[in-house]
């Protein structure tokens, strides 16, 4: 029946469409430092399985030393950014490379901030 | 209204009758000849057959060691099911044990005479100033409602079935024309009014895959349909390597460290084996100069 078919586009159309009501989208990272490593990170998560794999056959006391010259150059050869030390864990507001706490990804002015006005689930101001 | 629950006697029942159930199994291993196709008939008929590899592997395992053969075979095969039951468990998740539960709960109702009891002497322990001594009174009381007690009956009827019909061949088989396709849009577009409250919210960014279901599946996405031995023996990959020397020796440690990973899928592994290969395909030539 036509009747079901068109419920059925119903269906799909209201999954598919996003609601009209207004919803705070980020369309810009913080700053150009932010931006690169955004980059950074991707660019490790792409290269990572093949240094994981060259890095196994680098540190290795089985295969002869010429192969593993040869990875080392290898390894060398990948682009820079690849590399995951180069990755940097900024405050994700404020986008501050120092006094950033691993749980929350913020750093400690916006994370007081928040603490502050009750606006971080669990945190209480420390007393004893 | 107080829910009594019954459910530890039977729960004792349950596990004598495993117990006694698991007694003849294997009995009757014993009984019979150890030779494989009888052992396989035996599998089949009990609910799901086993794969008939493993029940091979099983065999040649148990007819290499040296103790008795046929009781070795057949708790290795009672090992075998048990796993595979746990696994079917895990992954349908276990949601009918709780209806049985429920089913086998029964109602206990208390008179309002022994609420108000109750309730005083929650307030002042041990009222003997009237002479009523309660708790005797309590126990008889008890049994008889207990026997009176609302027994559920097999089938939960809490919410009626939407009523399942079979759903109606499309009469005029055409797709959606793009016309109904822009009228759904629009009525969709009409009708979504932005959510009165928080539930209402969250109900759309789970539909939009912002948020996750909750109770939390740890498995989402994730289909991993092989079988604990493709995890594990990963040998029959290392088929394309030379079989002595340093690089048989590197990939068996790559393999041993493969077999251990529950993180990765029997896809991903192969991928890392055979990057390998190729890898050390291109040195081949560096490597016949050493």
């Amino acid at each position: 029946m036509a009747a079901a078919v068109l419920w059925w586009t119903l269906r799909a159309a209201r999954q598919v469409l996003p609601s009209p009501c207004p919803r705070q989208v980020r369309s810009y990272y913080v700053d150009w430092r932010m931006l690169r490593d955004v980059k950074r990170r991707k660019m490790a998560y792409e290269h990572a399985d093949e240094r994981l794999r060259i890095n196994a056959i680098r540190k290795n006391s089985i295969l002869p030393k010429e192969l593993q010259e040869v990875a080392d150059k290898e390894i060398a050869a990948l682009p820079r950014d690849s590399c995951p030390v180069r990755i940097r864990n900024r405050c994700v507001l404020t986008s501050r490379p120092r006094g950033v706490k691993r749980r929350w990804r913020l750093s400690r002015i916006v994370f007081r901030h928040f603490a502050d006005h009750a606006q971080m689930s669990g945190v209480q101001r420390a007393m004893w | 209204m107080k829910v009594e629950l019954s459910y530890r006697k039977k729960l004792q029942q349950l596990k004598a009758n495993e117990n006694t159930k698991q007694a003849m199994n294997e009995l009757e291993g014993l009984d019979s000849e150890g030779s494989v196709p009888q052992g396989t008939t035996e599998d089949t008929q009990r609910g799901k057959p086993l794969n008939p590899e493993l029940v091979k592997a099983a065999s040649a395992v148990a007819s290499s060691l040296p103790r008795n053969k046929k009781q070795t075979e057949s708790e290795l095969l009672a090992q075998l099911r048990r796993h595979e039951e746990t696994t079917d468990k895990q992954k349908k998740g276990g949601a009918i044990n709780i209806r049985n539960v429920i089913l086998e709960m029964t109602v206990k109702r208390q008179s309002p005479a022994q609420r108000g009891a109750r309730i005083s002497s929650g307030i002042s322990l041990q009222l003997d100033e009237d002479g009523r001594r309660i708790r005797p009174e309590r126990s008889s009381a008890q049994s008889i409602d207990s026997r009176r007690s609302l027994k559920v009956k097999k089938r939960l009827n809490i919410f009626t079935k939407a009523s399942t019909e079979p759903e109606h061949t499309l009469k005029t088989v055409s797709p959606p024309t793009i016309w109904d396709l822009e009228f759904a849009k629009e009525v969709a577009a009409v009708t979504a009014q932005p959510p009165r409250n928080g539930f209402e919210e969250m109900i759309q960014w789970t539909k939009e895959g912002i948020l996750w279901e909750f109770p939390v599946d740890n498995e989402v996405g994730m289909e991993d349909d092989a079988e604990f031995h493709e995890h594990i023996f990963l040998e029959k990959h290392l088929e394309a390597f030379p079989k002595e020397g340093p690089i048989r020796h590197f990939m068996e440690l790559v393999i041993c460290g493969l077999s251990k990973n529950p993180y990765l899928s029997v896809k991903q592994k192969v991928e890392h084996i055979e990057w390998f290969q190729k890898y050390f395909e291109e040195k081949k030539e560096l490597l016949q100069e050493i």
